[in-house]
């Protein structure tokens, strides 16, 4: 059993166990940081973007961390908006948004962070959206399927598939897409396919209201790794089945 | 070489090695020093027996320096850039490498004979600017020695050097 | 008179060696063989790591008779075997306000130093285990194996070393904390990348007494429970690499590495990982995470690589110049070591000071020495005498430090203070004619190629 530690947030008492992630203390206590490369779809977090800095101050000093990852192992004092962290996260927000100035997310954050001068003469990565938080990629080997990584390193470095090629290990299932913060992975898909990463894949299909179960590859794999048989209905079918069913049973009950 | 040459070179390569993921680094250094560069079948063969993703050994094939996806040249010419070499002139020897060979560093001559690239501090840095050319350190270069040692290196293929490999 | 147990030094570290000092070897030994002065039956041609003196290399060292030759030349080779039982090549000697001097401490360069990390390099056959052990090599982890863990992690403490790659934390701490864990097994890691420009100390170490390293590792080993380390070494580092595994393998011939060191239930194992040419793989938990395979990232460093490290266990990682440093704490006592230095960094440091200086190369002094004492009276002062203009410390992290401050102490504290750092031993000297602001755009190219 961890130790209980007494800790102030934004001059909020908060009581979290020694090694508690900072973020994560402040999310319970309702005080909420903004952040980007931060999924709770994960534990391990990566601390890319930079936005969720707090300023802590312990054994009198004060150091500016990522709360995101920031183990609370003695009290402190935490505060999440003070005028250095103001000013930080501001330009963090303007750098991050000449690396993707497509994403309206981040636009959105900026503004809420008051913007910041002086950046005019940096380069806009045009067309841009992704800020190689590496989330997709996370997510991606999360799933075992591995298809995509980060590729090179530097002002070259960005996410794809090898050699930019469509990747037979892909399944289709939008892992990726579904936990990038800016939208930046791009997908198609119409009635009975879906394209992304340049391949297309065929869409399985519910057969009792047709709509989209995810891909063939997708369901097939998920199906395999639970050990069971492949659905043939929607989760949204089956559970009406389901209910009809208890319907049937316990109607007289 | 043949494919089947290749590929049994391939396999002994990779299974010189334990199955594990540490291995992964070292065992494409062992293919570049081999074939030149990492050919995608040694890329795929090396995912398949430590049991890692593509995607991941394409990742640090593209990460780390001393690795490349497409052949290099058959002479690897390397231009310390360590800071004592920048300061006594590295970047004229990219110069002129560039108007004898009209290639930049990071490319290949096009009659795949030279690759030049730019290289970290070699630790030469009392003798600087330093040339490293198939594991030859030249040493203290003056930038009218460079068509010299380039053209030395062209005619004598069967040199006998001392590999920094 | 010449006798079996003269020796011919000639320094072969990656500078001399580019500057043909294998030929000159190679010259000597011919022109003594021709005489029947042959190796095994009069006098020894060693081919040692880095002299230091790079600039005046190659470099030839008598001894026991301590004539040293600088510049030397393949067509000297006639001449210095003709001086071995008579009068020195005048020309080959250091020369000094018109005088000719002989001996290597003659030389201020020399004279000024004070060589513990390096006190076999320059004078030893970097492949013979019995070099190493005939100057003390292996007494320290003698010692080490008849104390406790504890009493060899207080032996570190007491001596104040401090990591030598730059960060300067408290080595014998870093040993504690990882000696804490109850989690097994324990790994330790020597840090051999060396990413940055203008820096060769560990490279050096690495090439001219492996051993050093390894007793070092396996002091380290014994302190915190490790049973396998692994060296680290860069990919452009081909002779250090060599020379380390020839050294290890030595090493497990003799039963100081495998699964009794030295006779004791101890093991350690130790190999090789060879970089991949990324200058970030020098940050600690970048450099693990390429070991254990992986692109070398760095994660967050609010969890600690003592408690979490290689394969997230408990690691121990330390810089070359730090382990090579243990073996003469454990054999003379941390307090002897302890009277190096300065008050807060303790012993000497090893330093490569190249650019515009007169005599560029490898130094150890100190800690506490001065800039002007390493860049004029040890350096000789600027090339051609030009204005000293500034010298680059620390790396593309750390800054340039003008004439204003060069009567500042070099440690790990000092130059902090005033907005500039020790860094890992480079020192770049530049004069007026180098631009500062070219010197920082190179410095911000670098980092950004290597994110």
């Amino acid at each position: 059993m961890s130790d209980l530690l007494n800790i102030t947030i934004d001059g909020r008492p908060c009581t979290c166990e020694a090694g508690e992630y900072l973020y994560d203390v402040a999310e319970r206590n309702g005080i909420h940081i903004p952040a980007l490369c931060r999924s709770d779809a994960f534990e391990d977090h990566r601390a890319c973007c930079r936005v969720c800095i707090v300023e802590v101050e312990e054994r009198g000093r004060r150091k500016v961390v990522t709360s995101c990852v920031y183990p609370v192992e003695r009290e402190c004092t935490v505060y999440t908006n003070s005028e250095k962290i103001a000013e930080e996260r501001a330009v963090t927000l303007a750098l991050l948004s000449k690396r993707a100035p497509e994403s309206e997310t981040i636009a959105a954050m900026a503004r809420e962070a008051g913007g910041a001068e002086g950046f005019d003469r940096l380069v806009t990565l045009d067309g841009e959206k992704c800020i190689l938080c590496g989330l997709c990629v996370q997510a991606c080997d999360s799933l075992g399927t591995g298809a995509i990584s980060t590729v090179n390193r530097g002002v070259d470095k960005m996410v794809s598939t090898p050699y930019d090629k469509p990747s037979a290990d892909c399944i289709g299932c939008l892992s990726c897409a579904n936990v990038c913060p800016t939208g930046a992975i791009e997908y198609a898909q119409d009635a009975t396919s879906r394209t992304i990463w340049n391949r297309t894949f065929e869409l399985a299909l519910c057969e009792r209201c047709g709509s989209p179960m995810g891909t063939k590859d997708a369901v097939h794999r998920a199906a395999q790794q639970a050990g069971v048989e492949e659905p043939r209905i929607c989760d949204a079918c089956r559970k009406r089945e389901l209910a009809d069913e208890m319907m049937h049973t316990y109607r007289y009950v | 070489m043949n494919d089947t040459d290749r590929a049994s070179k391939i396999t002994a390569i990779i299974e010189a090695y334990p199955a594990d993921r540490r291995f992964a680094l070292a065992a494409m250094q062992d293919m570049q020093h081999e074939f030149n560069y990492i050919p995608e079948e040694g890329l795929v063969a090396l995912a398949d027996y430590l049991d890692c993703s593509k995607a991941h050994l394409y990742s640090m094939a593209t990460f780390y320096k001393a690795l490349s996806l497409t052949p290099k040249g058959e002479h690897i010419i390397k231009i310390c850039n360590g800071t004592a070499c920048h300061l006594r002139g590295s970047v004229n020897l990219a110069t002129e490498l560039k108007r004898i060979l009209d290639i930049e560093p990071g490319q290949t001559s096009a009659d795949g004979e030279f690759s030049v690239e730019y290289v970290n501090c070699l630790g030469s840095c009392a003798l600087a600017p330093v040339m490293v050319v198939d594991g030859v350190y030249h040493n203290k270069l003056k930038v009218d020695q460079i068509s010299g040692i380039v053209e030395s290196y062209r005619t004598d293929d069967s040199k006998d050097v001392v590999s920094n490999d | 008179m010449i006798n079996g147990t003269d020796r011919i030094l000639v320094c072969c570290g990656t500078s001399c060696i580019a500057n043909g000092a294998l030929d000159v070897a190679d010259a000597i030994e011919k022109e003594l063989t021709a005489r029947g002065l042959a190796d095994d039956v009069c006098v020894n041609v060693v081919r040692t790591g880095c002299s230091g003196e790079c600039e005046q290399g190659p470099v030839v060292r008598f001894m026991p008779r301590d004539l040293m030759y600088y510049r030397v030349a393949v067509r000297d080779a006639k001449a210095i075997v003709d001086s071995l039982d008579g009068a020195p090549v005048k020309k080959l000697l250091h020369k000094r306000d018109g005088q000719f001097f002989e001996h290597m401490d003659d030389n201020p360069f020399y004279a000024l130093q004070h060589k513990v990390v390096l006190k076999d390099v320059g004078i030893i056959d970097p492949l013979s285990l019995d070099d190493y052990i005939s100057r003390g090599g292996y007494e320290g982890l003698k010692r080490a194996l008849s104390m406790t863990p504890d009493e060899i992690i207080s032996e570190v403490e007491k001596s104040g070393l401090r990591g030598k790659g730059g960060a300067g934390f408290p080595t014998g701490r870093k040993w504690r904390s990882a000696a804490g864990y109850d989690e097994w097994p324990k790994y330790i890691v020597c840090n051999g990348d060396e990413g940055d420009p203008g820096a060769f100390m560990d490279g050096s170490t690495m090439e001219g007494c492996p051993h050093a390293v390894i007793e070092g590792m396996v002091i380290g080993a014994l302190a915190i429970g490790a049973e396998e380390g692994v060296l680290y070494i860069r990919d452009e580092y081909a002779l250090a690499r060599d020379h380390i595994q020839h050294a290890i393998d030595d090493a497990y011939a003799a039963g100081i590495l495998g699964d009794s060191i030295m006779g004791t239930p101890h093991k350690l194992h130790l190999s090789i990982v060879r970089g991949g040419g990324a200058f970030v793989c020098g940050e600690s938990t970048a450099l693990m995470a390429s070991i254990a395979g992986r692109v070398g990232e760095p994660r967050a460093k609010y969890i600690r690589s003592v408690q979490r490290g290689l394969f997230d266990k408990p690691t121990v990682l330390n810089n070359v110049e730090t382990l090579a440093s243990v073996p003469t704490i454990l054999r003379f006592g941390g307090e002897e070591y302890a009277k190096l230095g300065a008050e807060k960094s303790k012993g000497t440091k090893v330093f490569a000071m190249v650019g515009k200086v007169k005599h560029t190369g490898l130094v150890e002094v100190p800690m506490g020495t001065t800039l002007r004492t390493l860049i004029y009276d040890i350096g000789g002062g600027i090339m051609n005498d030009r204005p000293f203009k500034a010298i680059q410390t620390g790396g593309p992290s750390g800054g340039c430090i003008p004439e204003s401050l060069l009567d500042l102490p070099v440690d790990f504290d000092t130059l902090t203070e005033y907005g500039a750092m020790m860094g890992s031993g480079g020192m770049i000297v530049m004069d007026d004619r180098s631009c500062m602001v070219e010197v920082a755009r190179y410095y911000v190219d670098f980092l950004c190629e290597e994110s």
